[in-house]
């Protein structure tokens, strides 16, 4: 479903990707782990094309989108969910998610304010709310179901469980199982490891800018060597 | 009680035709972050075809409705085509080049203007029904005045409704909010900023139609109405459209009251209640903080000291200019005094604007000071030039003293406006205060003393100061202090946590930059022979940034290289063509397309690279 090759990013001189790789089939929820400035955020946001790759190739159901701006990447069904949550502070709850709705796609149930409320039941109690002024879990919660809005494939979700509450976190992993099995592609950007494996397939592992490390959840609990290695503190 | 009402109408009905230009003004600067200069070239254009379209019609009241309406429409389409042709091309140029770039837009579209409609001014015939009046508390009020002043809440209504009550309304609020996040959703942002571009550019084109009852279509509103859309926008806080409501009404009350109370002191007078609103209020009295840009700008390249070839052509150009009396006639020489003078005032703000990171949008003002200070001198004491050069540059960094206690607490676009402030005050006080200063007449016989008074010797008076300050200022930015200026420059939190004092170091940079200035604006008086006021014009201050940025910021000699390829491009245009604004706007902004980074910064990166290769 999404297939990366070879990505090269730079910021000014600074070479951060290096030659990335990663391919994700659909219906998959894959778990791109590091430490961080491992390069997790840089390769979504290469991928949604906030930051322009200066090589490599980024396939998207069988078509290139590297180097494309990034609304219309977002138009061909990848959603993206930024790490900072990006929510618009003077913007309600409705509105919000009404700057992310797209128009429904064939084969797909649309997504709509009230199903979202069925997965996120505290957004439906604050519809009106300005985004500013809800809590760090409520806006974590309100920045996927915004992206949801626009009825993507599939999603980057850049790190949903930082800094929240043991019980948010709880939450939001049932939301992301849930996402699941309604049959959405999810690449997610994790470093808490509990956390990444209880709703991931598959895994891979960046660290400086480079995949170390690739394979099942399954097979990456059972090396030992690798976890030390690469994702101990 | 009987002046007090209808005066307060007047200034109500001023300030609705404020609001139809600032509304715009402040929407589009809230979603593209652009401040539009361009935005009272759009008023007059609307004014001018609001004429065309109305002369035509017949004089009723439902005629006047529709050819205001249509004129509107016509000016949002050229607005389209506007933010098409240039705009688009520059929102990812750095604050100060998109600016530039309006401003060559209102060149171009002044001399346009020109040629379509010619220099006379048009007033519109008042049919009957527009000359009425209505009897309010025993006074007789304008009927238009009382239509104006529906106009502004109604026109406050009808955004607030588009705004919040439509997707489009949400996606605008959203864009202004966080511009990147919003494409990242899928939001094509292109139709956005043009759409937002056309309802500013029609609000301001229904404000020029809708001003022609109570005055005219002439060449003066773009720039007139400009600097009170400035000030109204930023009193209100730049992207609040409440806030822009409030500030008109603020500005339009003041106005009308100030005409009748201190009819001497009403330019000084707008200006004044700005300058202390930011100091209260630094974003205004609705805005907030500028968030960080999201989209960050690049961050500004350490500034290195020139590679020994470009020192040794630099050297090389200076001899060449010592020699010029021996190469070249009196006119060249008076021409290449003027390019001395133009440095000085280029490396100046160079100084205060590179390494201090302080854009200045008043820069004429301590030029205006220096000149005056000459000029008073010699004309009420008699004071000879040498004293008068002398007393230029301390009065020029007097006032810089002064004003920058203001400044410096501001950053961004609004220590710019306030810069622009300052300039406005000097201006208007160096317009209004006849007795002293002889207003628009200037002061005359400001020359230099018989030893000087040759075109050669006054010349390398002229080269002599103008190279030993841009030294001075060299040396200065090398020093510890540049340093240290650079840093608060670059982050002023981290300055001040490693012990530097970033507001004196900004202040004192200010002084230097305004001390320097001030000396060629002495300078330059004693070369035209007379002091005026348009020597502070906003004309003025422009060119100043315009030589600082067609040269560059990033280099040292930058502003040496603007003010010449300046001072050379105004002296070919004017004596060239009569459409010189339009060529002069024309490229400008084609040098901000094409060379973001100034002439000079181009050329070095082309050097270096080449030297790399």
């Amino acid at each position: 479903m999404l297939s990366v090759e070879g990505l090269n990013t730079h910021y000014g001189r600074a070479h951060i990707l290096q030659d990335m790789a990663l391919s994700i089939g659909r219906g998959e929820v894959m778990v791109l782990l590091g430490r961080n400035g491992a390069g997790k955020s840089t390769t979504m946001k290469s991928i949604i094309g906030m930051v322009r790759p200066s090589s490599g190739a980024i396939l998207f159901e069988g078509q290139p989108i590297a180097g494309q701006e990034p609304h219309r990447i977002a138009r061909r069904g990848l959603g993206y969910v930024p790490e900072e949550r990006r929510i618009f502070a003077d913007l309600t709850v409705m509105e919000n998610l009404e700057v992310g709705r797209q128009t429904p796609r064939d084969g797909m149930r649309p997504w709509t304010p009230e199903r979202l409320f069925e997965l996120f039941p505290n957004l439906g109690l604050m519809r009106h709310r300005p985004g500013g002024r809800m809590s760090g879990g409520e806006q974590q919660m309100l920045t996927i179901a915004r992206t949801l809005m626009g009825n993507p494939r599939l999603v980057l979700l850049d790190e949903p469980s930082e800094g929240l509450a043991p019980v948010i976190v709880e939450q939001m992993a049932h939301a992301i199982l849930a996402l699941k099995r309604e049959g959405l592609t999810i690449l997610l950007a994790e470093q808490n490891l509990h956390f990444a494996g209880r709703v991931a397939d598959s895994a891979t592992v960046v660290e400086k800018g480079r995949v170390v490390w690739s394979g099942s959840i399954a097979a990456l609990r059972a090396d030992e060597t690798a976890r030390s290695q690469y994702l101990a503190v | 009680m009987e002046i007090v009402i209808p005066q307060l109408l007047t200034g109500l009905a001023g300030a609705s035709s404020l609001f139809l230009i600032a509304s715009g003004l402040t929407i589009i600067f809230g979603v593209t972050r652009i401040v539009n200069f361009s935005h009272g070239s759009l008023m007059m254009l609307g004014a001018y075809i609001g004429w065309s379209i109305l002369t035509r019609l017949p004089r009723d009241p439902e005629w006047f409705v529709l050819g205001v309406l249509a004129a509107a429409l016509a000016t949002a389409a050229i607005g389209v085509v506007l933010e098409i042709t240039v705009l688009r091309r520059v929102y990812r140029a750095p604050e100060l080049f998109q600016l530039l770039a309006t401003f060559g837009v209102v060149l171009v579209l002044q001399d346009v203007t020109l040629w379509l409609w010619g220099a006379v001014e048009l007033p519109l015939p008042r049919p009957r029904w527009l000359r009425g009046f209505v009897e309010i508390a025993g006074s007789r009020l304008p009927l238009y005045d009382l239509i104006l002043i529906g106009i502004g809440p109604l026109v406050l209504g009808l955004l607030w409704l588009a705004l919040h009550r439509t997707r489009w309304g949400t996606l605008v609020r959203a864009a202004t909010l966080d511009r990147g996040m919003v494409a990242a959703l899928g939001v094509d942002q292109r139709l956005l900023f043009t759409s937002v571009f056309a309802l500013g550019a029609g609000l301001a084109g229904l404000g020029g139609a809708l001003s022609l009852p109570n005055s005219s279509a002439n060449l003066g509103i773009d720039l007139s109405v400009i600097t009170d859309a400035f000030v109204v926008v930023v009193v209100g806080g730049l992207g609040s459209l409440t806030g822009a409501f409030v500030a008109s009404l603020l500005i339009g009350v003041l106005q009308a009251f100030g005409i009748m109370l201190l009819p001497k002191i009403t330019l000084v007078l707008v200006f004044l209640v700005m300058a202390v609103v930011l100091v209260f209020r630094p974003n205004g009295l609705l805005g907030r903080p500028q968030a960080e840009a999201r989209e960050a700008a690049l961050p500004a390249p350490v500034v290195r000291a020139a590679p020994r070839e470009l020192r040794l052509l630099g050297l090389a150009v200076l001899l060449l200019a010592a020699a010029a009396p021996f190469l070249a006639g009196d006119y060249a020489l008076s021409v290449l005094t003027d390019a001395c003078v133009a440095i000085l005032f280029a490396v100046s703000l160079h100084f205060m604007m590179g390494p201090g990171g302080m854009a200045s949008f008043g820069h004429a003002a301590w030029f205006g000071i220096g000149a005056y200070a000459a000029g008073l001198l010699l004309h009420w004491l008699g004071t000879p030039m040498p004293f008068g050069l002398l007393a230029a540059p301390l009065a020029g960094g007097l006032f810089a003293a002064l004003f920058g206690w203001f400044v410096v607490r501001l950053s961004g676009v609004y220590l710019s406006m306030l810069t622009l402030a300052f300039a406005q005050i000097t201006w208007a006080i160096s317009f209004q205060w006849v007795e002293v200063t002889a207003g628009d007449n200037g002061l005359l016989g400001v020359w230099p003393p018989e030893w000087a008074r040759s075109p050669r010797v006054y010349y390398w008076l002229a080269l002599g100061l103008a190279a030993g300050v841009a030294l001075l200022l060299r040396r200065v930015l090398y020093a510890p202090y540049g340093y240290a200026l650079r840093a608060a420059r670059d982050s002023s939190p981290r300055a001040q946590s490693i012990g530097l004092d970033v507001p004196r170091l900004r202040m004192v940079a200010l002084v230097i930059a305004g001390a320097s200035c001030g000396l060629g604006g002495a300078l330059f008086s004693y070369a035209k022979g007379g002091v005026f006021p348009t020597y502070i014009s906003i004309a003025h201050s422009v060119e100043a940034l315009l030589m600082v940025l067609l040269g560059g910021l990033q280099t040292m000699a930058g502003p040496i290289v603007g003010a010449l390829i300046y001072t050379g491009l105004a002296d070919l245009l004017v004596r060239s063509t009569d459409l010189w604004r339009l060529v002069l706007g024309a490229v400008i902004v084609v040098l901000v397309i094409a060379f973001p980074e100034g002439i000079a910064g181009a050329v070095r990166r082309l050097w270096l690279r080449g030297r790399e290769a």
